[in-house]
């Protein structure tokens, strides 16, 4: 279904802006400098260029035109004939026929005038030659002066023609001026049309829409019409003609019984069979006017005969229905009844039809038939229950049609106030209704700045745990991962074996305590001092800035004495001050110390080699004081006594092959296992990061690449310049 | 009453919300105007509830639930689920489904007694389906469309099916379901019910586009309109669905024709 919309449709210039709006796009868009002294070729080029821009351009902005305007013949015969009576269709059509003659016109003059620039033989004749084809074209253009404004005028007027779409759900006033069509649309609409006290106040169609049963109506007053032949009629009648000839409807005549319009019941009845041919195959009511100052009870019999009359001539399907404006008795029941007939017309001719088949599954209502004895029942609690009692006794809104009418208001009258609509009122007045997020949200500053705190609503056992923080991760470990449904059984479990431990620690701590009492009191300061000590070596241990290596185990690190070790000071006076300090006697202590350094084989041979030095020495000594004397240095003595030391050494030592000292680092171990083992352990106590190039540190140098510096040079040859 | 509701200018807010006669979940926004609605209208009778799952905002496709219960999708994470669970009532189990098809909301739609589920969900999500939510399971499709919970909605009292169902499967469906079933649209002509529509036994929202015919129809076939609601007589909620037999038939092939 085509919807017509005119309002599209492009402005259309007067000749002379035509002229202005072609020639200044010519000179925009196409170059502006030539010489004589280009070969001639090309000034031709530039000025075919120019005569064929124009004409192309001219021809574009006409094509748009005709392709604007709607075709006649190809629109709904109602938007035909309201053009037809709106602007003429002869002259309609001429202006157009004539705007694309002269499109036809341009293009010739444009081919000829090329063709004689292609034998221009200077600068001078082929600009000659562009002026005058320039020139024709313009007067082509001028001379639809009269064409282009028309076609204005009638773009300006199609669009501001209402949107009536031919093909939807209508109903249309007609009767004489001054009835009451246009109030009546007021009534049942929102168009808001003009209504005066005098003839033709309508002059042209107005559309109005209303709702009823679910769907929306086209509703159109129409100006209105005298009863006069066809051919007498002027445009504004036309008009109304039109739109009853068109479209399929529901019809309203309207009749004005108290005859306050200027026209008599008998000229009313007469335009009515003047116009009848035009309500056939459409839903007619008539519609008697203006109760309020003539009742119908009170009309004269002879004239409401007439009427009568006339309705039987009408045939069976016509309605009489009186209303008033004034008093807007009858105005809903005329709406009704209009829409009702046209709607059971329109269903009839689908239903006739196979249309309502596709449909089918939605106009039907499928209840299912028990397939067990389950009763499924609906669940809606007792509050919406309890809320939907209150609001059925509240009166209801009314929804009938956009405006108000008088048996509406009347509904609304008894409405309480909307504000108070939903509220609950407390028992104080005050207003106890809950404010919803959105009005909070606006109070503390709107969207995006202020946000509902979400555990306001959580539902638990104390109200109070709500807003508990509670960790997602906790010591690494994801705390819903050891959430526990049963965790408060389990817990009391392990509250009452707590409890039970407890008394049982309890319970033994008393009996330690009596133990604690065979100490006396010496020995007492002593056990605390002792501790005291072993709290302070600990926190010395323990303290920032002390050895940060770490601590190879003994066996790892080799039984060696560790005079290095400043934790272990083993000299007997150092182990003999500390001690005494405690009060410890420390005899015991040094013998078993010294018997297994007696013991030991190495010491035991350090003992014979310097026994045999000691030996050795006497005898140098005294050749030494000998010398002395003859005035040797101290230096050198010493140096004669050391490698005398060493000869001694030497000759003392076992006899075997110098084998090499073991590095001190492996001192101690056993084989060379241990130390592999030794040192694997002290390499990943040692492991540090200790920066550097990494993958990430991956840098590329700049070199020369040979490929790119060598060989030709020149422009062009490298494709790198 | 039916309410017309727009989030965040799209009429598709069952994307958006998901309501069971024992709660009403919303997707969080930047704004409460669409958790309002809800609320203004719910709150009273039962918890509505900002939600997401995944951290994403669609709730009403990716969850499914009844007043029994409320299943999400294996993507939901554990702050949520615990959210979920600290609002809602312990009357409602909150269960978290290993489904490969994990918009829950558009493979099941279900009312208190009965479910609709798409055809190739696992077995075991069906066992908890009807377990968790105390419901028997059909596998059905509607109208040639396996997605049952984008295309089909039924409350306890009545049910909306893709408009391109025929009229044989509606009266299987409906014998199935036990409940009275009538084809139709939301949101002026979308057959995307369960993104259109949200409807329980006494409430229903509608997308902001939805027309009145499509509007009347709903509230007729969902019971919603009239005081008394669905504890009336049998009878009297029959009057109220053949309304679109009788009063509306001549509106209904007049448009849709």
């Amino acid at each position: 279904m085509p919807v017509y919309n005119f309002k599209k449709m492009a402005p259309v210039p007067s000749a002379s802006d035509f002229v202005d709006i072609v020639l200044t796009r010519t000179q925009r868009k196409t170059p502006t400098v030539v010489h004589p002294g280009y070969k001639i070729t090309r000034i031709r080029s530039f000025y075919m260029r120019k005569i064929k821009f124009t004409q192309q351009t001219i021809s574009d902005r006409l094509t748009a035109m005709l392709a604007d305007f709607p075709r006649l013949s190809d629109i709904h015969p109602f938007y035909s004939d309201l053009c037809n009576t709106l602007y003429d269709r002869d002259h309609y059509k001429l202006a157009l026929g004539q705007i694309n003659t002269a499109k036809q016109l341009v293009d010739a003059v444009a081919r000829d005038m090329i063709r004689m620039v292609k034998y221009g033989d200077s600068l001078y004749r082929c600009k000659c030659l562009k002026r005058a084809a320039l020139g024709r074209m313009c007067t082509i253009l001028k001379r639809q002066k009269a064409s282009l404004s028309y076609l204005e005028e009638v773009r300006k007027h199609m669009s501001r023609l209402p949107a009536l779409d031919p093909n939807t759900r209508t109903l249309l006033m007609c009767g004489l001026p001054n009835v009451g069509k246009s109030s009546f649309m007021n009534k049942i609409t929102r168009a808001n049309v003009d209504v005066q006290p005098y003839a033709f106040t309508t002059k042209s169609l107005f559309v109005g829409h209303t709702d009823y049963k679910y769907l929306r109506w086209q509703v159109i007053d129409t100006p209105g019409i005298l009863d006069h032949s066809l051919e007498q009629r002027n445009t504004i009648e036309m008009q109304a003609i039109t739109a009853l000839a068109h479209l399929t409807c529901s019809v309203l005549y309207f009749m004005d019984i108290s005859e306050q319009c200027g026209y008599t019941i008998e000229q009313q009845c007469n335009l009515f069979r003047s116009i009848q041919p035009l309500f056939a195959n459409k839903q007619l009511v008539v519609v008697i006017n203006k109760i309020d100052a003539q009742p119908w009870e009170t009309l004269e019999a002879d004239r409401k005969k007439l009427i009568e009359d006339l309705l039987e001539e009408s045939g069976p399907n016509t309605t009489m229905l009186k209303m008033s404006n004034v008093s807007e008795e009858g105005v809903s029941q005329v709406k009704n009844e209009a829409c009702e007939k046209l709607l059971a017309a329109r269903v009839d001719s689908r239903v006739s039809g196979n249309k309502v088949d596709s449909v089918m599954n939605r106009l039907q209502v499928v209840y299912p038939t028990a397939r067990d004895g389950v009763t499924r029942d609906a669940f809606i609690p007792e509050s919406v229950k309890k809320e939907k009692e209150l609001g059925a006794k509240k009166p209801k809104k009314s929804r009938k049609g956009y405006a108000p009418t008088v048996d509406d208001s009347d509904d609304e009258a008894d409405d309480t106030p909307p504000e108070s609509d939903d509220e609950m009122i407390g028992d104080d007045g005050v207003s106890t209704r809950k404010k919803t997020a959105r009005e909070l949200m606006w109070e503390n500053g709107g969207p995006g700045v202020w946000a509902p705190d979400y555990r306001e609503q959580y539902d638990l056992a104390d109200p109070e745990w709500r807003f508990d923080a509670i960790p997602q991760i906790l010591d690494g470990k994801n705390i819903a991962d050891y959430v526990d449904p049963d965790i408060d059984d389990r817990l009391r479990l392990l509250e009452e074996e707590e409890d039970q431990l407890a008394a049982e620690y309890d319970a033994a701590n008393m009996q330690r305590m009596d133990d604690d009492d065979s100490l006396d009191e010496m020995e007492k300061a002593q056990v605390s001092e002792i501790r005291d000590r072993v709290k302070i070596a600990r926190a010395h241990k323990e303290r920032p800035g002390g050895r940060n290596r770490p601590a190879l185990p003994r066996e790892i690190r080799g039984r060696v004495k560790d005079m290095h070790d400043s934790d272990a000071k083993l000299k007997a006076s150092a182990i003999e001050k500390r001690m005494d300090k405690y009060g410890v006697d420390t005899g015991a202590m040094l013998e078993r110390g010294r018997k297994r350094e007696r013991d030991d084989p190495r010491e035991i041979r350090r003992r014979k080699r310097d026994a045999e030095m000691e030996d050795a020495a006497p005898a140098t000594n005294e050749d030494e004081e000998m010398e002395d004397g003859r005035g040797k240095s101290k230096g050198a003595i010493k140096r004669a006594r050391k490698e005398r030391e060493q000869s001694v050494k030497r000759a003392s030592s076992q006899a075997r092959s110098h084998s090499r000292p073991r590095e001190p680092s492996q001192m101690g171990l056993k084989d060379d296992d241990m130390a592999k083992v030794a040192k694997k352990v002290e390499k990943q106590g040692q492991f540090r990061w200790h920066g550097g190039a990494g993958e990430g540190d991956h840098t590329k140098a700049v070199h020369l690449v040979k490929w790119m510096n060598t060989g030709k040079k020149r422009n062009g040859t490298h494709y790198c310049r | 009453m039916a309410t017309r509701v727009a989030f965040e200018n799209t009429g598709e807010i069952g994307v958006f919300a998901a309501l069971t006669n024992g709660y009403c979940l919303t997707g969080i926004n930047r704004s409460e105007n669409f958790y309002s609605v809800f609320e203004a209208e719910l709150s009273a009778h039962i918890p509505v509830i900002h939600a997401t799952v995944a951290g994403c905002r669609f709730v009403g496709r990716t969850t499914v639930g009844n007043r029994r219960g409320l299943l999400v999708p294996n993507t939901t994470t554990d702050q949520e689920l615990a959210h979920l669970r600290n609002s809602l009532p312990d009357s409602v189990v909150v269960q978290r489904v290993e489904e490969r098809l994990s918009a829950l909301g558009n493979i099941v739609c279900c009312n208190d007694h009965v479910a609709l589920v798409h055809p190739d969900i696992d077995r075991e999500t069906e066992d908890v389906i009807s377990d968790v939510l105390g419901v028997e399971v059909f596998r059905q499709i509607v109208g040639g469309q396996a997605l049952v919970g984008s295309y089909c909605k039924f409350s306890n009292q009545g049910g909306m099916v893709h408009p391109r169902t025929t009229v044989e499967d509606i009266e299987e469906l409906s014998s199935l379901l036990q409940v009275p079933l009538v084809a139709g649209t939301v949101n002026r002509g979308s057959d995307v019910l369960g993104g259109g529509l949200i409807v329980n036994d006494w409430a229903s929202f509608v997308g902001l586009d939805t027309t009145s015919t499509e509007i009347s129809v709903i509230e007729n076939i969902f019971r919603l309109s009239g005081a008394g609601g669905g504890s009336g007589g049998q009878l009297g909620a029959q009057g109220q669905q053949s309304n679109i037999v009788t009063n509306m038939r001549s509106s209904l092939i007049d448009q849709l024709s």
